[in-house]
């Protein structure tokens, strides 16, 4: 089967609402860094111990969750297609809530700023919330775009899914050194 | 009794009621509509074969109290000759609604784009209540033009495309429907609804980029 049609050849693209648009545009870097993240999230699962099969079960959620949230980007507030599409609820922000208190539980308190580093997955979920954090700087760009179109509390709840998960994804990196027993790098000044 | 699958998507079984050859190489099917099945006009099902899935658009409308497809039987396609051997009263099952194009209605004239059996979802639209639109329907002849009835009674500006017939009946377009998007459809900003191969989607996509700038695309795809 064919993935491919060219009609994107010429760095134009439709938005799940149906506008054309430049691959350039703000809202396509958006949705591009949560495609991103998917993809690194992707990578460090695949990274994991054999024994983790709630973490993997617990990445995976966020990464379907970000599949919603990439078309909801896709999406532009002004269109009917919004109403089709899942949106990012309180509860997906109070299970990642969850998560942080639940890892940060096991582990040692923080001494020092610590370097992305250590084991390969650790490594992985540094990345993973580098590129969360971008993803959230372009998704502030598009901000004006909601309030002005009275999506308000949609666009504050994704803002809050990404902070949240970024935070989740630096106690995750600190959580995968801990697992194969590896030490965080401190920062040296 | 729909039972719900690890995507989350609900599989259905059901009965092929009746096949209906609607041209050569295209043939109806009309199956049971299974009890809780919803769906919106445009949507698709998953017909599921042990381990082979197709996806088929809904050709009928949500208030219909069966579910029809419409189906071009591919030579050594896999799937299509699955049903053109399936018995009447054998049960099949599928996954579904799937999918997003459906119609979006805004103050921007409507444009539905079809190749061969990619009219289907468009049937639907039209038969739950889809008016005042401009339909091309391309196809190579004219025995092709699938539901031109349903069409003709819901819209003035139904439009057959037709590629490779040598007697052109009255009314109808001699080339493929890109070639009507470049040198008939009027210059404005339309919605765009396009159902069809990917090449008539590229292609289309490519004309739409340069004349009709600011409209809307929405598409589905038949690899």
């Amino acid at each position: 089967m064919k993935i491919y049609t060219g009609s994107g050849d010429r760095g134009m693209t439709s938005l799940f609402s149906g506008e054309r648009v430049k691959k350039s545009y703000e809202r396509v870097e958006a949705y591009g860094d949560v495609d991103e993240l998917n993809s690194v999230l992707g990578a460090l699962v695949a990274a994991l111990p054999g024994d983790t099969d709630a973490m993997v079960k617990e990445i995976q959620d966020i990464q379907s969750d970000l599949f919603h949230l990439g078309a909801w980007l896709a999406t532009t507030p002004d269109s009917p297609s919004l109403s089709k599409i899942e949106k990012i609820s309180p509860a997906k922000i109070n299970t990642l809530e969850s998560a942080i208190d639940r890892l940060q539980e096991r582990l040692p308190p923080l001494q020092a700023f610590i370097l992305p580093g250590g084991h390969l997955s650790a490594a992985l979920a540094h990345i993973a919330r580098t590129v969360c954090r971008r993803a959230e700087r372009h998704v502030v760009l598009l901000r004006e775009e909601y309030i002005s179109n009275g999506v308000t509390k949609q666009f504050e709840a994704v803002l809050s899914y990404l902070n949240r998960l970024s935070d989740y994804l630096f106690v995750l990196a600190r959580y995968c050194n801990q697992m194969r027993e590896v030490n965080d790098i401190p920062w040296r000044k | 009794m729909a039972v719900q699958q690890s995507t989350g998507a609900y599989v259905y079984s059901t009965e092929l009621l009746e096949r209906r050859w609607i041209s050569d190489k295209t043939f109806e099917i009309k199956l049971a509509r299974p009890p809780g099945f919803q769906f919106e006009p445009g949507q698709r099902i998953r017909l599921i074969h042990e381990k082979i899935e197709r996806d088929y658009s809904l050709v009928s409308a949500p208030g219909d109290s069966n579910l029809v497809l419409c189906i071009r039987h591919i030579t050594g396609g896999a799937f299509s000759s699955i049903l053109v051997d399936a018995r009447i009263g054998e049960r099949l099952r599928f996954s579904g609604p799937h999918g997003y194009f459906l119609f979006y209605p805004s103050g921007r004239p409507a444009v539905l784009i079809a190749t061969g059996t990619g009219i289907a979802p468009f049937c639907a639209m039209a038969c739950s209540g889809l008016k005042n639109f401009t339909l091309l329907h391309g196809v190579r002849s004219s025995d092709e033009l699938y539901y031109a009835s349903v069409f003709r009674v819901r819209t003035t500006h139904y439009i057959a495309c037709l590629s490779a017939e040598s007697r052109l009946p009255r009314g109808t377009f001699r080339g493929r429907v890109t070639g009507y998007l470049k040198k008939n459809l009027p210059v404005e900003t339309y919605d765009f609804y396009l159902c069809g191969r990917s090449e008539m989607i590229r292609d289309a996509m490519a004309v739409i980029d340069d004349r009709f700038k600011g409209s809307f695309v929405y598409t589905e795809i038949f690899y």
